[in-house]
């Protein structure tokens, strides 16, 4: 007797969670319905975590990017430059923002090829659009960290936050995004590191 | 039984900590000794000298083009024991390799950051002279 008290507020519970479930899932679709209320909607629909393909940038996956690319910096995700910015990057691997990078023509090669075909503007994710739309098209910047969309987001800290011993350097994004490297860099898990 | 247990755990510290001896006395692996080879051979030397290697690993320059004071130090720290970090704050892991056994273990990776590292440094590459001596200054780290 007693359990069939609790049957049902559990039942109509869970109705109301599959139900929620349902909705977002046709919010998530939004995109297929075009630019109609987009300024409504864009709001919400970020805040509940799509715009089709998630938040969350997919993590750089290629063998060579990583041995190569990683032990001197943070292994940024293939999504967050457009393709165009891979290419002029890759082209002056020579001379890596000054710094030669020692790597032979087989592996820029392999590496442009990667980064190219998984660029910010080949992406579904919410962050990698908005970078992506956040580029002129006439532009290819090399540096993540003066895409508008990006630079937008971190208006707020300060110089002297960036160069905290700890953290040195706005590129460092795994100093603060504590699950940067899962490609999340959502504020709930942002901890800025006091020194 | 109780007594057994303990024979059995007693010879199982004995193999590991003979283990560990071994390693740790075996110096330079196989490839890593005929690449110390090779270098001697380059260099036209008998054997290398820790100290020149401690002098190489310790000298300051100024870049050229970026005008700022460089050294292997600049991100390995003074001590290579300790773990160091790259001008843009990623972590590197120390390179003594009495604390980390993992380095010059593998040529090739030796040779790819010779190349890298004294272009960032010296704006130059190593000669094997300087190769060898940065070494076996690490070995007796």
């Amino acid at each position: 007797m007693k359990m069939k008290k609790f049957v049902l507020p559990l039942l109509s519970a869970g109705l109301l969670l599959t139900g929620m479930a349902t909705s977002s899932t046709v919010f998530a679709d939004g995109r297929e319905r075009g630019e109609r209320n987009e300024r409504n909607e864009r709001g919400e629909r970020e805040e509940r975590g799509d715009r089709n393909g998630g938040r969350t940038v997919p993590p750089a996956d290629n063998p060579a990017y990583k041995q190569e690319c990683s032990s001197c910096h943070f292994l940024y995700q293939p999504g967050l430059l457009p393709a165009r910015s891979w290419g002029e990057l890759m082209m002056t691997a020579d001379k890596h923002f000054g710094e030669s990078l020692g790597l032979d023509e087989k592996t820029v090669k392999d590496l442009t090829a990667y980064l190219t075909a998984n660029g910010a503007d080949k992406q579904t994710n919410m962050r990698s659009r908005r970078i992506a739309d956040s580029i002129s098209p006439g532009s290819a910047p090399t540096r993540i960290t003066e895409a508008p969309y990006i630079v937008k987001e971190h208006r707020k800290i300060s110089k002297e936050t960036f160069s905290r011993p700890s953290i040195k350097s706005f590129s460092n994004c795994g100093a603060c995004h504590t699950k940067g490297a899962e490609g999340n860099f959502e504020e709930d898990f942002v901890e800025i590191p006091k020194k | 039984m109780k007594r057994s247990i303990c024979y059995l755990l007693a010879a199982a510290v004995f193999v590991v900590a003979s283990a560990g001896f071994a390693a740790a006395a075996a110096g330079p692996n196989q490839q890593v000794r005929s690449l110390l080879d090779s270098y001697k051979k380059e260099a036209g030397v008998k054997s290398f000298s820790a100290d020149e290697g401690r002098k190489l690993f310790n000298s300051k320059r100024t870049h050229s083009v970026k005008k700022e004071e460089r050294s292997c130090t600049t991100c390995h720290t003074a001590d290579p024991k300790q773990s160091g970090k790259t001008a843009v704050g990623k972590v590197i892991e120390p390179l003594a390799p009495s604390v980390n056994k993992e380095r010059f273990t593998d040529p090739k990776k030796m040779e790819k950051w010779f190349k890298r590292n004294c272009e960032w440094v010296l704006e130059r590459e190593c000669t094997p002279k300087e190769k060898g001596d940065f070494i076996t200054f690490m070995m007796t780290m």
